[in-house]
């Protein structure tokens, strides 16, 4: 390309796009079952994990520069934010897109072991809306207090079901499945994808 | 106008499947037509390559020489700007819009160089006036039949109305009615007083529209024929050239008599619908091992939706189907039959290509994959990873795996689109051999190679069979019409 | 077939991104139920005015649907149980308005208009890009999925939670080979021609349709902010 080396070229970003419509389509698909149900909703980060680690890896490996990583943070924050999710979504999509981005290059993006790690941190973004319900739960539920019983009862409540038990197993359970789809995902890229010729 | 100066170029890609081109030197006048013709990997495609830029911008490799498009060096020129005089058609309509609507698409290229939005209107207006595509306007792309995406994608071209015009393979995945059209656009262009450039195989339909016909092998140009030269090639000449037929009025199927196990395959009274809307009515025929039954139609009729039906990977239907007598169930049908699929990639798994034939099995028999192999000319392949085989060899391998899982019905669908005329009578053999074992459909807008291959057509009009004819002599005229629309 | 009429009448992007972030701010601070639904029938009235009045009917009856559960959440035994509910309830009501509003704008907005759109807000293309292409990709997933489906179940493959749960790594290969070899594929053919048609110009984009906006827009958002603005000051009261 007649690019410089170090600047995205019109390729990189089509890639990005590309790889960034399945990631999106990973993200639903694993964690839309755990969005829409209400017992399920903290899993969320967890099945969200399950399935774009492939997909993930081989945009880094076509890439192989800053920025694919951030931009796939930067649209999902924007779809998150434009759908009116927690702010604290956005934001955990950002931050975990920036980071991973980095985490990535560190290995100069050929690294499997910082490539697995980048797509923990990638994910671990998911988690942002409910590592703020944590924080404060009572926000959270402000619109069913309107004119019902008081307040308080439904605050102890919740901070009791919100325990340390589901925050940690969400953040275990995301760092874990995370892990796991990343390293199936390296594997195919070895045994795959490298001698398949899309990657070099 | 075109220059080429002593231009050779290879790809530094090792698993490309090109050779480049070596040492062309040519002009290509303003206003001239120009056909490029000759077998797959000749350099057909570099050399348009090397006209739109994608040489040396896009695609990597050793370059010598120059190459100039009105007097602009490509090497030094951006491909933004360049994309201002040259305006290219691709082969596969699938991957070449990058919008969702027709308008989008249509007015892009001019977008990106932000022409005037009053320009951009009545150049927009008179596109789709000029190339009759009034009832697009306003559709989804996804919508759209394989004929449709790819005269939007010439409109796209059109719109930015540049001088030249390449179009590589374009008539690839079209019916003979989309080539129609295609022709009377190419036709357009040259009354315009366009350079066109044209790399095909399928030359019945342009070869008169050229002013000079390239025949290029082994990525040079080895002769320049004016199109009276062009058309008394003999037969013998032509292929031994590598070429697809010239005069299609020429193409007969041949005597044969035909002979076999009939009604092994019953399909009675069958009403096939998708999502409650019905899209074939009360279709029954029967057919036994050693026919080759060339299904055709225009697109959207239900061609493919009648044969996933046959494959049991649609079940929305009512009727009966029979195998022996006996009841096929879904299950079963989806057990013995295989689709071939006109874009193999999606059906090829593994990571080389002899695990691709025991893929998914148990306890593959490897004696049998290995004679399948060889028997197919790709043991000398069986290392590669499928991805990296050539379009004509992923089909075989396709063929290989449902040879391995010994299945009884086999569904081709256009297997020959984008193929050159010596791999098409490899699959046309291919076909006939496998027909000893299995019934075979195959899906076909192409004439020259139903003649070759089929020995029977079952055409779909309007959701019912509207012809069902043995493919011999006497039925020539018949299939012609059939198939040429 | 049908086609889109030629008059129809359309909303410039730029104000329907003004009336989505407007959305967003009145659904999220909110302070009680009452807001939200008059919130979801301004949407509505919109989508009404973009043409999608089936959606606005179906959207409608969806978010009475969700009322009716919260009316019988409430009459639940307090407990776990029906705090989880209410979460995440809470959580449907905020996300609802804006998914319909985010929906509506998605299917009545070209991506030739939203490109110009952004060129024109100065968002920078190495974001407008990849979005619109992740916009035109999303649909041709859906196709691939299914060729790909059919690809399996010809090989006695099933593509089914079931199968990936009795054969997993059978059923990843078969899943993401096919499927990310046709997507890097896919996006050479689309670079190729999107660089042919000269998506790197520096020149300023155009575009078919006139982006400047009209007196209904300014209506719309007029109408929206005032409905913000009124709650913020006047809800709490």
């Amino acid at each position: 390309m007649n690019q410089t080396k170090k600047g995205l070229s019109a390729k990189d970003l089509i890639v990005t796009g590309v790889f960034t419509a399945l990631i999106f389509g990973c993200i639903m698909l694993g964690g839309g079952f755990f969005a829409a149900a209400p017992a399920l909703t903290f899993y969320f980060p967890v099945g969200a994990s399950l399935l774009a680690g492939p997909v993930y890896l081989l945009m880094i490996a076509k890439v192989k520069k800053f920025g694919p990583v951030t931009i796939a943070g930067v649209i999902m924050a924007l779809f998150t934010f434009m759908t009116g999710m927690h702010p604290c979504m956005s934001l955990g999509y950002l931050a975990g897109g920036i980071l991973a981005d980095l985490t990535a290059m560190l290995g100069k993006h050929s690294s499997s072991k910082m490539n697995i790690l980048s797509y923990i941190i990638f994910s671990l973004g998911n988690t942002g809306s409910y590592l703020a319900y944590f924080i404060a739960p009572e926000s959270w539920v402000r619109f069913m207090l309107e004119g019902e019983r008081a307040t308080q009862d439904y605050v102890d409540l919740m901070s009791e079901s919100a325990n340390t038990f589901v925050l940690v197993t969400m953040l275990a359970g995301t760092v874990l499945v995370a892990a796991l789809s990343a390293f199936v995902g390296s594997k195919l890229l070895k045994k795959q994808f490298e001698k398949a010729g899309i990657v070099k | 106008m075109i220059q080429f100066k002593d231009v050779s170029f290879s790809y530094s890609d090792e698993t490309a499947m090109h050779n480049g081109v070596q040492n062309i030197n040519l002009t290509i006048r303003k206003g001239e037509c120009v056909l490029l013709c000759g077998s797959s990997g000749c350099g057909k495609t570099t050399l348009l390559k090397l006209m739109n830029g994608l040489i040396p911008h896009y695609f990597q490799g050793r370059l010598s020489g120059s190459v100039y498009i009105e007097g602009h060096k490509t090497a030094d020129t951006p491909m933004h700007a360049l994309s201002k005089f040259v305006g290219t058609v691709f082969q596969n309509p699938k991957t070449q819009f990058f919008n969702v609507d027709v308008d989008s698409e249509i007015v892009f290229g001019a977008e990106n160089h932000g022409v005037l939005q009053s320009t951009l209107k009545s150049r927009f207006d008179q596109t789709l006036h000029t190339l009759h595509l009034e009832d697009l306007q306003g559709r989804n792309i996804f919508e759209l039949s394989g004929g449709e995406k790819q005269k939007v994608a010439f409109a796209s071209v059109y719109h930015m109305n540049p001088d030249i015009y390449l179009l590589d393979e374009p008539s690839s995945n079209l019916d003979a009615a989309a080539i129609k059209d295609l022709r009377a656009y190419l036709y357009q262009l040259k009354s315009e007083g366009k350079t066109v450039v044209i790399a095909e195989h399928r030359l019945y339909y342009c070869w008169d529209f050229a002013d000079r016909i390239l025949y290029l092998n082994n990525g040079r140009i080895e002769n320049v024929f004016s199109s009276d030269a062009f058309q008394s090639l003999s037969n013998v000449q032509r292929i031994k050239m590598g070429l697809r037929t010239i005069h299609l009025e020429d193409v007969l199927p041949p005597e044969r008599d035909i002979s076999y196990e009939k009604n092994l395959l019953q399909v009675k009274q069958l009403t096939v619908s998708r999502k409650k809307q019905s899209i074939l009515t009360d279709i029954s025929f029967s057919a036994g091992i050693g026919e080759i039954i060339g299904v055709t139609g225009k697109n959207g009729t239900g061609k493919t939706t009648l044969l996933r039906t046959l494959c049991g990977l649609h079940t929305e239907y009512t009727g009966t189907l029979l195998w022996n007598a006996q009841p096929f169930k879904d299950k079963q049908r989806c057990k013995r039959s295989y689709m071939v699929m006109q874009d193999v990639n999606y059906q090829l798994f593994a990571e080389s290509v002899e695990a691709e034939c025991g893929f998914g099995l148990p306890n593959a028999d490897q004696q049998r994959i290995e004679q399948t192999l060889c028997k197919l000319e790709l043991d000398q392949l069986k290392d590669r990873h499928p991805n990296t085989l050539s379009g004509g060899q992923k089909q075989r391998l396709a063929v290989a795996v449902s040879m391995v899982c010994e299945k009884e019905v086999l569904v081709f669908d256009e297997p020959t689109s984008g193929l050159d005329y010596k791999s098409m009578e490899q699959v046309s053999g291919l076909l006939q051999m496998l027909a000893q074992h299995a019934v075979i459909f195959v899906v076909t807008h192409d004439y020259e190679f139903l003649c070759k291959t089929c020995t029977r057509m079952i055409q779909l009009e309007d959701g019912a069979i509207s012809m069902d004819l043995p493919v011999c002599q006497e039925t020539e005229a018949q299939l012609r019409k059939g198939i040429l629309l | 077939m049908k086609r889109r009429a030629r008059n129809e009448s359309r909303f410039d992007s730029r104000c329907k991104i003004i009336l989505l972030i407007l959305t967003v701010f009145t659904a999220t601070q909110a302070p009680s139920l009452s807001f939200l639904c008059g919130l979801m029938l301004l949407i509505a009235l919109f989508s009404l005015f973009c043409g999608k009045g089936k959606a606005a009917c179906v959207n409608l009856l969806v978010f009475t649907a969700l009322y009716a559960i919260r009316t019988l959440a409430l009459q639940m035994r307090p407990g776990g149980l029906q705090t989880m509910i209410l979460s995440w309830l809470s959580l449907m009501y905020q996300v609802y308005p804006c998914g319909f509003m985010a929906g509506i704008i998605l299917s009545t907005t070209k991506i030739n208009e939203f490109l110009t759109a952004m060129t024109k807000a100065h968002v920078s293309p190495q974001i407008t890009i990849p979005m619109a292409v992740m916009l035109r990709y999303l649909p041709t997933i859906r196709e691939d999925w299914h060729f790909i489906k059919d690809a399996m179940r010809m090989r006695s493959i099933s593509p089914t939670l079931w199968g990936f749960l009795t054969k997993p790594a059978l059923t990843v290969e078969c899943l993401y080979t096919p499927l990310l070899i046709s997507a890097s594929r896919a996006a050479d053919e689309l670079t190729i021609a999107a660089v042919t048609r000269g998506v790197e110009s520096p020149n300023r984009r155009s575009c078919l349709v006139q982006v400047h906006c009209t007196i209904r827009d300014y209506m719309a958002i007029l109408i929206f902010a005032t409905y913000f603005i009124a709650m913020k000051f006047g809800g709490t009261a």
